[in-house]
């Protein structure tokens, strides 16, 4: 048995009489100290001001949060170090559902009622494992994710190894996947798969597919997950996110919309809805998710300047300059200057369009740098459609080019084609159109003849 | 609230805050005056495993059950039955043994099989003479858990089924893999003499 006497315990409970019992059964194995905490915020307060070693959350909080969501929360910013134990408390065997399913888990889930034997029984399996996977861990802090990675594939087949093959499996395809290592990631997943059929490794391996454009397969490979768990929300959010690459935007936006409805304090979903919504057309829909991210996503740092520029896009959309204005000048000048180059260039393009006096000689200003880089997706966007209500052809059709000739074609090809049509250019978008088609064909000759070369 | 399904779950999901409620106020009292309770704590647990079995055997009587896989470790399965039972089967002079044989990780629903096993050691205790033994192995891809006891085995075969074993039953067959089914199987075939029950996982 495990000694607890200098272990700090935090209880997550909305519920008096239960964080009581929660309390007391944390002092009964033996608790240095147990710290409450009585709802969802007052626990990342508290987290964030002293991680404690264990925390044990029930799984309803009450108010629409779950700690389910703690746990999700805790890890996008980084608050829960691998060392902490997180223990899910749960009178609900629906929980058990949605553990076999996810991909972001607790270290383990307790059913009440519990004894504190049962506690410590867990606990001690708990700590066990961590011991087991500390140089991981380790390698992982550091960033050397080769030699995290090398840990567990020498930990794979040893004996001491044996309780823990799929969590191996499970860290070297999570840490291949975000390292990039996309190819690695898929074989790890296929390997889980040929065990068993867990959603979240399907969900993996569809996530690798993704990230190498591979979309049909990717999405044959979600709607897998869907259908069979209808619970793993993750799983929806990516479905969209590959529908929205596919250029289904009113599938995408149908998904999330019914998946933000179960989850609506999730505003992570919130921002992909918002920018399905975007691309599908929506506005009315867009501009309230946006609103409703900045006004409740209240992490000390949650907000990002990207936040801000999409609520003033979806103001745009919606025809209310003067609120998008409005947003845009919120964000201070020495905010601003710090933005990166792609995030700039939407400043300034949103600008230019909610407010032409003020805006359009920043967005001129611009204009070099916007001609000399590719920039991200949404920052083209934004440029195009300033640059088209300008008149700048040049700089529209180069962003245009660009944006139709790479990966993303898909995903912005309705919208940009919509920009054209309003500014009457529809036949200069088709010519761009036609120009990056026979590109791609002489390229495609070219690497065709190269290959058949090297055959000879 | 939209169906009976959820209605009895959320009944089920408040007992059971109140039945921890009252585990925990009887283990802050055993442990402030150095006593032991287990029995009543037992009986708590015992109440709110009944709960959760009602509640499974309707979820497959009425509904698509499906079994929450996750990887388990035997090993770790069989130290909570043993801690879960092991103390009761005392206070009636049984003996538990346990024999584990399988060191992997394996998909499986873990609190129903856990379920399942405390259910099969209950039921064995409550006749056996001396002696309950359960042992887990691996045959051919198949994991066998076995609870086996010492006493008059089963009056006639195959025994009525209670809501346990009608539960143990159905999910057996909710377990499968690679077009491969669980199975139960009820004996008087016990090496200690008494009654048998087999549960069979692909």
């Amino acid at each position: 048995m495990g000694d607890y006497s200098k272990k700090r315990f935090l209880v997550v409970d909305d519920q008096p009489m239960a964080r009581e019992a929660l309390r007391s059964i944390a002092l009964t194995v033996g608790a240095f100290a147990v710290e409450f905490a009585s709802s969802y915020q007052d626990a990342l307060y508290r987290i964030r001001n002293n991680v404690p070693d264990i925390i044990l959350s029930d799984y309803m909080l009450g108010d629409g949060r779950s700690g389910q969501q703690l746990l999700e929360e805790l890890r996008r910013f980084n608050m829960l170090p691998d060392e902490t134990i997180f223990m899910m408390v749960t009178g609900e065997q629906a929980y058990e559902q949605v553990v076999s399913a996810v991909e972001l888990v607790p270290d383990d889930y307790i059913i009440k009622p519990f004894s504190p034997d049962k506690l410590v029984l867990r606990l001690d399996r708990i700590t066990a494992k961590k011991n087991f996977f500390a140089g991981f861990y380790r390698e992982k802090r550091k960033q050397d994710f080769a030699a995290a990675i090398a840990f567990l594939q020498a930990q794979h087949d040893t004996e001491a190894g044996r309780p823990y093959r799929f969590e191996i499996l499970r860290q070297q395809a999570e840490t291949q996947l975000a390292i990039g290592d996309l190819k690695a990631a898929e074989a790890t997943y296929r390997n889980i798969l040929d065990k068993y059929e867990f959603p979240w490794a399907r969900a993996g391996m569809a996530r690798t597919m993704h990230r190498q454009s591979r979309l049909v397969e990717a999405r044959q490979e979600i709607e897998r997950v869907v259908a069979s768990t209808p619970h793993f929300f993750d799983a929806a959010d990516l479905k969209a996110t590959i529908c929205m690459a596919q250029g289904e935007h009113a599938e995408a936006q149908r998904v999330l919309d019914e998946v933000a409805k179960r989850t609506p304090r999730n505003y992570l979903r919130k921002r992909l809805l918002a920018e399905a919504a975007t691309l599908n057309g929506d506005t009315e829909t867009a501009r309230a998710a946006m609103t409703d991210v900045i006004t409740n996503d209240t992490m000390p740092g949650a907000i990002a300047p990207e936040d801000r520029l999409a609520l003033a896009r979806s103001h745009i959309n919606s025809g209310d300059n003067i609120s998008a204005e409005k947003i845009l000048l919120s964000l201070r000048d020495g905010e601003v200057r710090s933005l990166n180059l792609p995030e700039q260039a939407s400043y300034a393009a949103l600008m230019a369009l909610a407010s032409p006096e003020r805006g359009t000689s920043r967005f001129s200003g611009l204009r070099p740098a916007m001609l000399a880089s590719k920039l991200t997706p949404t920052a083209q966007m934004d440029i195009v459609r300033a640059a088209l209500s300008v008149k700048d052809h040049k700089l529209a059709d180069l962003h245009t080019d660009y944006l139709m000739s790479s990966l993303d074609a898909k995903k912005v090809f309705s919208n940009i084609r919509a920009q054209y049509a309003l500014h009457g250019r529809e036949q200069d978008f088709r010519t761009i159109q036609k120009e990056v088609a026979l590109r791609r064909i002489q390229q495609e000759a070219a690497a065709q003849s190269a290959s058949t070369m090297i055959d000879f | 609230m939209n169906n009976l399904l959820d209605i009895l779950a959320s009944g089920i999901h408040d007992a059971k805050n109140q039945l921890f409620l009252a585990e925990s106020l009887i283990a802050a009292t055993e442990a402030k005056h150095g006593l032991s309770l287990s029995e009543a704590r037992y009986a708590i647990e015992a109440a709110s495993d009944r709960l959760s079995r009602a509640l499974a055997a309707y979820q497959i009587t009425r509904h698509d059950a499906t079994p929450a896989i996750t990887p388990v470790i035997l090993e770790d399965l069989c130290d909570e039955v043993m801690l879960a039972q092991k103390l009761h089967l005392a206070s009636r002079e049984v003996t538990l043994t346990v024999d584990c044989q399988v060191f992997d990780a394996l998909p499986l629903d873990r609190d129903l099989v856990t379920d399942m096993l405390n259910n099969a050691v209950q039921n064995a205790g409550r006749y056996a003479r001396s002696m309950v033994k359960m042992s887990v192995t691996a045959e051919d891809q198949w994991l066998c858990l076995v609870v086996e006891d010492d006493g008059p085995g089963y009056p006639s075969l195959p025994p009525e089924y209670g809501i346990g074993l009608m539960v143990a039953d159905r999910l057996a067959a909710l377990h499968v893999q690679h077009g491969r089914k669980g199975s139960l199987t009820l004996s008087n075939k016990s090496a200690l003499g008494g009654a048998r029950f087999e549960l069979r996982l692909p």
